[in-house]
């Protein structure tokens, strides 16, 4: 008797799973297609050399080994390191601190915000050419106001010591934008009940933004420094846009997406860009759970 | 309950078409023949050239009534064209007939991408050997398999700029400069006083346009003929580069690092560099340029170790061995080569035509500028050093190159370390 009540509910459940899959099916089969199975392929990849045309022969570990004795990937992987370790907090607190002003009563806050969000809806390869022209030794707009004001002209992104710094405030400006809208929208989110009660209790407004604001939007913040953190290890676009082959600071500007770049469309070793890839993919994981782990001690969600 | 099954059956045939329609974004394209018309698909890069194709295609369409052919562009620029072309080989979705050049031919022949066209040639009254320059069939013949036909070529000339040349009082350059010419002219350009940011000439870290070939001219060499071992350390290879350099010590060029973000080409059409060596390619650009176009002209590439020195490069029509027309692509392929298609070709003046009966089109395109200059000795020319891992040679190659034309290394240090590295580089890529 139990036993067939067991079965019925069983049988009436799988049918609403079955159901319910039909719903998602569209989105999974997308999913499956164009990224599942891509990252299935990519690892298998990582263990063989590929040619340009996808014909796989078995290298075993080999791609692994190489990896470790190419000192243009570990020099790429300083370059990507610093490049994160600079714009995340920078970028940050810039949007954090652009979020905060716009958060005020002051007289056109839509026109400032449209500003501020502009670079995250412009193409990075129109932002990238501006960039580099601003910063152009001869003709830039920079060198044109260090001459007005009476300093030498310098080679921005031809020198190698600037040019990753160059890169990374382009990088910075072009994110503090979409950043900004995403902590603006957790601010509006908190109670104007507890400033009133702070401003009562003479709180100024420096020492509310730090003890309600930054521990009330600890969350959004959380989000945001996940995303830039991925964002900066995935740089690519505006430096491959920016620093061109025969720049000078080439090597210097290199970051780790570049290097798989160039060996999976310009050499055609696919396979190697595989191994890339996952190397990227780890760390990107790693940083990420240390973060999830760190998050404990300061983010607060009640 | 009927109420139940009604939107059950609505949605599993939602879901079904969603299904059918993210399936069918990723197949597409594809040139199937229906009713007796053969549909080819031809590929190509550059957008100066599609209204030159599309006149070929026509005139070929003319003969063949049942043949409809589309063309397919992609930019050259950032090897898309070449990530396309892959990614479409791999899938079969390649196009029929498409460009091809000397940098790509060796991987997609091994790929099995390219299509023999020996049989074809066989049959055809299309002679290339007699027709086309030895260098560009060779480039594209591997083990005795003719994979495309030559298309155009391109070399190299020494543009002017005459209204500087003018304001300075110095005679213009003339086709029988050498290299000890340039040099003083550059000179006296440099002593008569130039505006300020201007040069009488400009070096960039370009191995086909300036050291390539000088470095031939030289005696030097760059691949041997296995391809095995570069050259670069041998002192001839070395005098090629360094005349380069020292024209940027003199102060005759601006620095490669600042090349590297105003080019060669922006200088010069910006009128700030009284000479500048160019490609055939870059002709329309300059001779549509309205800034400059009216007072500038060209001479032969300066004699260097009493040689005329150049590298000649060039296109080629390959035909995609997944095609489903296989026959009907081969023979527009071949037609490509033809006489007529040639001419074509050569008369819109944007590209020398490879067939030797075509080549004079160009220089008649334009009878104001002296573009004989660039046809005059293509039979000395020597052909780009090319292997399977040429796209990471010159990477290494341009890379160190720059602690040379820096002054920071001497060419000598440098190219010893970069002998080490590009043979490395053919010994991995051998295997």
């Amino acid at each position: 008797m139990q036993g067939t009540t067991r079965k019925k509910i069983a049988k009436r459940q799988w049918k609403e799973w079955g159901e319910g899959y039909l719903f998602i099916a569209p989105l999974l089969l997308g999913i499956f297609i164009f990224y599942i199975f891509p990252f299935i392929q990519n690892f298998w990849f990582s263990f063989n050399e590929v040619n340009k045309f996808n014909v796989a022969t078995f290298y075993g570990l080999n791609n692994y080994i190489e990896m470790c004795k190419d000192k243009e990937l570990w020099s790429a992987l300083g370059n990507t390191l610093l490049y994160v370790g600079i714009t995340v907090p920078v970028g940050l607190m810039l949007s954090l601190f652009v979020a905060a002003l716009l958060n005020t009563k002051i007289r056109g806050t839509s026109f400032y915000r449209t500003i501020y969000f502009l670079p995250s809806v412009t193409m990075s390869a129109a932002v990238a050419m501006v960039w580099k022209w601003i910063y152009n030794e001869q003709y830039g707009l920079l060198n044109a106001a260090m001459k007005a004001g009476g300093f030498s002209p310098h080679g921005w992104i031809t020198d190698p010591r600037t040019a990753l710094f160059m890169v990374m405030i382009v990088g910075i400006w072009g994110t503090v934008g979409y950043n900004m809208i995403i902590l603006l929208a957790g601010m509006q989110g908190i109670s104007r009940s507890y400033y009133e009660a702070a401003s009562v209790d003479g709180a100024s407004g420096i020492c509310q933004f730090f003890k309600i604001t930054v521990p009330m939007l600890s969350p959004t913040i959380f989000f945001v420094m996940i995303t830039s953190v991925i964002g900066g290890f995935q740089v690519f676009d505006t430096i491959y846009m920016m620093i061109g082959k025969a720049n000078t600071a080439y090597r210097s500007t290199q970051t780790l997406v570049m290097i798989f770049y160039r060996n999976a469309f310009d050499y055609g070793h696919k396979g190697y860009a595989a191994a890339i890839s996952i190397l990227i993919f780890s760390i990107i994981m790693l940083v990420t759970v240390i973060q999830m782990i760190g998050q404990k001690k300061w983010v607060n969600y009640d | 309950m009927k109420r139940m099954r009604g939107t059950k059956v609505l949605a599993m045939g939602m879901a079904l078409a969603m299904a059918a329609m993210s399936l069918a974004g990723c197949s597409g394209g594809g040139g199937a023949s229906k009713g007796g018309t053969t549909n080819l698909s031809f590929g190509i890069w550059d957008e100066k050239q599609r209204p030159v194709m599309e006149a070929m295609a026509q005139a070929y369409e003319k003969t063949h009534e049942n043949v409809k052919i589309e063309i397919q562009l992609t930019p050259y620029k950032g090897g898309e064209y070449w990530t396309k072309l892959e990614a479409a080989a791999t899938g079969g979705t390649a196009p029929d007939v498409f460009w091809i050049n000397v940098l790509h031919a060796e991987d997609y022949y091994d790929g099995g991408i390219l299509l023999d066209l020996n049989d074809y040639l066989k049959k055809s009254d299309l002679d290339l050997e007699k027709n086309f320059p030895e260098a560009l069939v060779k480039a594209y013949n591997f083990e005795d398999k003719q994979i495309a036909v030559p298309k155009d070529f391109d070399t190299n000339a020494l543009w002017y700029n005459k209204d500087i040349f003018d304001k300075a009082g110095v005679a213009y350059p003339t086709d029988d400069w050498t290299f000890d010419d340039l040099t003083k002219a550059c000179k006296d350009l440099k002593a008569a006083g130039l505006d300020s940011g201007a040069y009488p000439f400009a070096c960039p870290i370009d191995f086909q346009t300036w050291y390539y070939p000088t470095v031939y001219a030289n005696g030097g060499w760059i691949l041997n003929a296995d391809k095995t071992e570069t050259g670069y350390n041998d002192p001839k290879t070395q005098e090629g580069i360094q005349c380069w350099i020292d024209l940027i010590k003199e102060g005759y060029s601006p620095t490669a690092n600042a090349l590297s973000e105003t080019s060669a080409d922006a200088m010069f059409e910006g009128g700030q560099l009284a000479m500048v060596l160019a490609g055939s390619y870059m002709t329309p650009e300059y001779t549509s340029n309205d800034a400059i176009n009216s007072k500038i002209n060209l001479v032969e590439f300066p004699e260097f170790n009493g040689k005329e020195p150049n590298i000649i490069n060039g296109l080629g029509y390959a035909v995609f061995s997944g095609s489903k027309n296989k026959d009907a692509a081969a023979d527009f392929a071949l037609f490509l080569g033809s006489e007529e298609a040639m001419k074509i070709q050569g008369e819109s003046g944007v590209v020398i035509s490879a067939r030797n009966d075509a080549q004079k089109y160009f220089a008649d395109s334009n009878k104001d500028l002296n573009l004989a200059a660039y046809t005059n000795h293509s039979g000395e020319a020597n052909p780009l050093p090319v292997c399977k891992s040429v796209a990471e040679l010159y990477d290494v190659e341009a890379e160190a190159l720059k602690a040379a034309y820096s002054g920071d290394k001497t060419l000598a240090d440098v190219c010893s370390q970069l002998k080490t590295d590009a043979d490395a580089i053919l010994a991995k890529n051998k295997k």
